[in-house]
């Protein structure tokens, strides 16, 4: 690819993790608002995508959630600089990434988009196959040990789900 | 000699780009305790192996993918 010219506009990609005290309404009125700042500076918004509140893979300023927002946009050099800055001063937003992209229309987004799930779930039936072989392969050789870890593994699950409601109880509350 | 048996690569026979965004795909090529697997674990190319590594380190920055296992 060849370096863009200093001046003229080229495609970018921003995705951005607004905090999780914040409803979804609020979250999404936040998001309008950066989308603002790229309009305003000369940027011309392509696509935009708001995939709601997800849990983060780690924890960020106490937020085990966020809300995530993707926006594609032409703009000039100076607006990325003015939006990266004003984004990281911003305490509404824990994370933010800005990166070239090559332009995509509707077309070949929806392509790709299928493409990518077809590709998950292949991966996904492939291992459930490969772990139900497993499964079989240990339960022939040691039954009865497979049954107890089994509920095992039930009973930590349930835990898990446990713990985060609670969590999400309390972030609610705080 | 290489011993290795020759894998093709996944993004080039499905022809796909490596996307950051797309975590569901990036976990294929990540080990247990979340860290990138050598090219010839995986059996990408080398091009797209320099791409997916960028996007795994991009992943992890947006807390899409976790750095460690827990």
């Amino acid at each position: 690819m060849s370096k863009s010219k200093a001046s003229g506009p080229s495609s970018y990609e921003v995705l951005f993790i607004v905090a999780n005290n914040y409803t979804e309404e609020e979250a999404k009125t936040i998001v309008s608002k950066v989308e603002a700042i790229i309009s305003e500076n000369g940027g011309n918004i392509t696509y935009r995508e708001f995939w709601g509140k997800k849990k983060l893979a780690y924890v960020i300023k106490q937020n085990h959630y966020g809300y995530y927002s993707l926006c594609e946009f032409n703009a000039k050099r100076e607006t990325i600089a003015k939006l990266d800055r004003t984004l990281r001063l911003s305490h509404e937003v824990l994370r933010h990434q800005i990166i070239s992209i090559k332009a995509v229309s509707d077309e070949e987004r929806a392509k790709i988009k299928e493409k990518q799930e077809q590709s998950a779930v292949k991966n996904e039936k492939k291992e459930e196959k490969t772990g139900k072989e497993k499964f079989q392969k240990v339960m022939t050789s040691k039954n009865e040990k497979t049954e107890k870890n089994d509920s095992n593994k039930a009973d930590l699950k349930d835990l898990d789900e446990k713990l985060e409601g609670i969590l999400n109880n309390t972030q609610d509350l705080l | 000699m290489n011993n290795k048996k020759h894998k093709d690569c996944f993004f080039c026979v499905n022809q796909m780009d490596v996307d950051y965004k797309d975590v569901r795909t990036l976990r294929r090529f990540v080990n247990f305790y979340m860290k990138i697997l050598p090219g010839d674990r995986t059996g990408i190319c080398a091009w797209h192996q320099r791409k997916l590594t960028q996007a795994i380190k991009r992943a992890r920055v947006m807390a899409l993918l976790a750095p460690t296992h827990k």
